[in-house]
């Protein structure tokens, strides 16, 4: 296993402009400066700045490194969280403008605790990630009943859902919402993920879903591979 | 091809058990059937390694991914699976080989204070000389006549019918010198000659991992005998949510668990009275306190909706039942009293607790925390009572820690780092792994050391120890601290602390810790405010405090007013065996208690991603820096 190691954009000094520098803020989101994070970006954004670079190169290489260190145990849940929360403060600022630069999320992701099941901080830590990562995600919260996740999934045409569950009484629920979804006739349109502390590769196998994360890193990357893959449409 | 298979299984002895299996099914599941018991701490999910087993005989099971994380390629290569998950594809023979960490255990027992209890326990026992009816023309009866001997009247006439089977031969032995046993005012036993001193009750505390009990003379109050076992029901996973994962929506699964621990209460009963040297049918009275999970399997109440949102219990106030109905057949006269529940995870023995802690009855304001796999927690100021629990995991118990184990001897309980590590081991045995307290050492002095940073990394730093520093290293299950190198150790390979280990620990102790703060929260109090802490449980009591308090297991307040208090749960028991006004008192303040939940609380969720912290003196911890971190 080898330490995980920034990893610099190639070409990032062509997309910037003339003496721009990257380096303060991929240090501000690995240290989670929520405060500079938001002040570099704004400053990247007025110096005309294409905000899509401005995403890749100024803040997906802390977020990342971060985000590798965190599948790795290297840091753990505060850490991770503060550094997300440094790259929200700067999306916050670029989402507006990506949309009317006419860049879609890369996809529509429906995420909740399953029915039963009260615990939060899992699925939240997901919603963030993925939201970085460019995801659309719909958070529907805890104790969800299969009903308002299928009924969330149709209204917003969901490409993918995710169903957390921490405790070993409430996985269960995630194979009988999955079973719900195939009896509404909806399983094919949808991509649907499962996590949590109790679940593992072969649970997901057996309940049905279509991939499990084991923390929140594998989420996103599972997600982003996944999202490639066509499904059914909704009508 | 055939669908059955045959499964041996050998025992250390060398004796097999020889079951018919189906094809496909778990090794573990064969087993069980089969009455042959395979502890699976993990509750089957291939989380631990408690049911390893040696493939002596027959085609080898591919491993799963499973084995090889749990196992490592090497064991994989010497045959050995685990049961959980190796499924059986042909005739077979196995050696069940669960690691030495994985067996062994500590008890805690304690007596409560009887003298400012008012000894009323509910029990009578009243000598009594009965005529046997002499007169045709003045009908009356057997029965009849034993009322008119007791004198004054009874709550009521009504009689178990067992005990008019043989009344006349026993009203006519001793020319009807007999002695009659009152509980709660009815009849419960009716013996002949003098038996007025001999009058029992027990206290049974059932753990999720172990049952203690004491037998107690109810007239005097003395503990005349102490037991406990491992509870029963331990293989069919360790902590409360796997047990209730096992018999949700699964009647048949419940009724094995009912029948492990009603086989255990037995054996445990008959053990209290050879070790007293009373007979068991004179105990007369059993309290039984227990979390709610334990609570309801024990009168074989459907657990499934327990382990749901909003976790209710199917009943809340304390029961009474004759030892017949649950059945109990080992203390034939008693009757099982169990104390209040207050919520799904605050049972009977967080109510026990406050009873024999007092808890209630104080101007300053006091706590009690029962560390462990569901952590119980009680706060009281001036008659006001809060409660929450927390959900903590099992590795205060040892389990989903690479080298973690029980309190058995060969834990490393206590860690000290100065020039080099020093580690001191329960019974000072040769180290074979690493148990809860001593975790909790282990990282207090790793974090003094700088081998942990507040965020719990493992990390080198420039001015430690060359002797220290060399025990930092990187593995396949990535940064660790070896605690134990395996030439001075009992085991064949180094003991070392994984950086996933640390993670495991911290998941647990923010667990307890935002749990004890949230209480604080909900009371207006700060940890300073706090005149005492009591830590109940078997698990509390072996924490070094300074250390608990250190790596902020417990809140960061002054360790003098931090105490141990025993195993209050079963105290409690006690005082409530030996006197009905502690059992109504435990009614009244059932109704009193306040209970937090916590996942229901909007500001949960940053203390306890705060509560995942080291910290480190004199430097603030991550929420106080940054107070805004909830996402």
């Amino acid at each position: 296993m080898s330490e995980p190691v920034l990893e610099i954009p190639e070409g990032w000094e062509e997309r910037a402009v003339d003496g721009w520098e990257w380096a303060t803020l991929w240090e501000a989101v690995e240290e989670g400066d929520h405060g500079y994070s938001h002040e570099r970006v704004q400053e990247a954004i007025d110096a005309g700045i294409d905000p899509r670079v401005i995403l890749d190169d100024g803040l997906f290489p802390g977020f990342n490194l971060q985000g590798d260190r965190f599948s790795e145990q290297i840091i753990f849940i505060p850490e991770m969280l503060i550094t997300a929360r440094a790259m929200k403060a700067g999306l916050a600022l670029i989402r507006p403008l990506l949309a009317a630069n006419d860049e879609k999320p890369l996809g529509t992701f429906v995420m909740g605790t399953v029915l039963g099941d009260m615990h939060d901080i899992g699925q939240s830590i997901v919603t963030i990630m993925l939201e970085n990562a460019g995801f659309n995600v719909i958070n529907l919260g805890t104790d969800v009943h299969p009903d308002k996740f299928i009924e969330t999934a149709a209204e917003e045409k969901a490409d993918m859902i995710g169903f957390s569950a921490l405790l070993s009484t409430t996985v269960y629920y995630q194979k009988v919402t999955i079973d719900e979804f195939e009896k509404a006739g909806h399983r094919d349109k949808v991509h649907i993920l499962i996590g949590g502390a109790p679940t593992t590769q072969e649970w997901a196998d057996e309940c049905g879903a279509d991939g499990w994360g084991r923390d929140a890193m594998e989420a996103v990357k599972l997600a982003r591979r996944l999202i490639t893959e066509q499904r059914g449409a909704w009508a | 091809m055939s669908d059955t298979v045959q499964l041996r299984i050998r025992d250390d002895d060398g004796q097999e058990q020889s079951i018919t299996a189906t094809r496909g099914e778990t090794l573990l599941d064969a087993a069980h059937r089969s009455g042959v018991e395979i502890t699976a701490t993990c509750g089957m999910r291939g989380r631990c390694r408690s049911c390893r087993c040696k493939i002596i005989d027959g085609t080898m099971p591919p491993p799963t991914v499973a084995d090889t994380v749990q196992l490592g390629h090497e064991e994989i290569r010497e045959r050995f699976r685990l049961a959980c998950q190796t499924r059986i594809v042909a005739d077979t023979v196995i050696k069940p080989m669960p690691p030495k960490s994985e067996s062994g255990h500590q008890l805690l027992g304690g007596h409560v204070e009887t003298t400012s209890l008012d000894l009323v326990s509910g029990v009578e026992k009243i000598a009594i000389t009965a005529k046997a009816p002499v007169s045709e023309h003045h009908q009356t009866s057997d029965i009849e006549e034993v009322f008119m001997a007791i004198g004054a009247p009874l709550k009521s006439r009504l009689v178990p019918g067992n005990l008019l089977q043989d009344l006349p031969a026993k009203l006519r032995e001793q020319k009807g010198a007999l002695t009659v046993t009152l509980f709660r005012g009815k009849i419960v036993d009716i013996e002949v000659g003098d038996t007025t001193g001999k009058s029992y009750g027990m206290a049974i505390d059932i753990g999720t991992t172990s049952i203690v009990g004491s037998l107690l003379d109810l007239e005097t109050g003395e503990e005349l005998a102490a037991v406990g076992m491992l509870n029963p029901q331990a293989p069919f996973g360790a902590d409360l949510m796997s047990r209730i994962a096992y018999a949700q929506f699964k009647p048949k699964n419940l009724a094995q668990l009912r029948g492990k621990v009603l086989s255990g209460l037995n054996d445990l009963v008959r053990q209290a009275a050879e070790k007293a040297d009373v007979s068991a049918e004179h105990i007369y009275k059993i309290v039984i306190v227990g979390n709610t999970c334990m609570h309801h399997i024990l009168l074989g109440i459907d657990v499934s909706y327990l382990g749901l949102a909003p976790y209710a219990p199917a009943v809340r106030d304390g029961q009474t039942i004759a030892a017949a109905d649950l059945p109990l057949k080992s203390a034939p006269r008693a009757h099982i009293c169990t104390l209040p529940i207050l919520a799904g995870f605050v049972g009977a023995d967080a109510l026990a607790c406050v009873l024999s802690t007092r808890i209630y009855d104080s101007d300053t304001v006091r706590g009690l925390v029962d560390i462990g796999t569901n952590g119980e927690m009680v706060l009281a100021s001036k008659g006001k009572l809060i409660a929450c629990s927390a959900p903590a995991g099992p590795a205060f118990e040892g389990a989903q820690i690479r080298h973690g184990m029980r309190g058995a001897v060969g834990a490393i309980e206590r860690v000290t780092i100065s020039d080099d590590v020093a580690c001191q081991t329960i019974g000072g045995d040769a180290a074979v792994g690493i148990c809860g307290s001593g975790l909790i050492e282990a990282c207090a002095r790793m974090s003094d050391a700088r081998v942990l940073n507040r965020m719990g990394s493992i990390k080198s730093t420039d001015d430690l120890p060359e002797a220290v520093a060399a025990r930092i290293r990187k593995s396949d299950h990535g940064q660790e601290f070896v605690l134990v190198w395996k030439t001075q150790g009992g085991k064949d390979e180094d003991i070392s602390l994984t950086q996933g280990d640390v993670r495991q620990l911290q998941l647990a102790k923010a667990a307890i810790f935002s749990g004890v703060m949230m209480l604080m929260k909900a009371m207006d109090v700060s940890a300073e405010d706090v005149d005492e802490l009591l830590l109940c449980g078997g698990f509390g009591n072996y924490v070094d405090i300074e250390s608990a308090v250190r790596i902020r297991l417990l809140p960061e307040m002054d360790p003098e007013k931090i105490t141990y208090a025993g195993n209050a749960a079963l105290m409690g028991a006690q005082m409530a065996t030996l006197s009905e006004a502690e059992i109504e008192r435990a009614d009244a303040l059932v109704g009193t208690i306040e209970h937090v939940a916590l996942a229901a609380r909007t500001d949960f969720q940053e203390l306890f991603i705060d509560g995942m912290n080291f910290g480190e003196p004199g430097l603030q911890v991550l929420s106080q820096q940054d107070e805004a971190i909830a996402v």
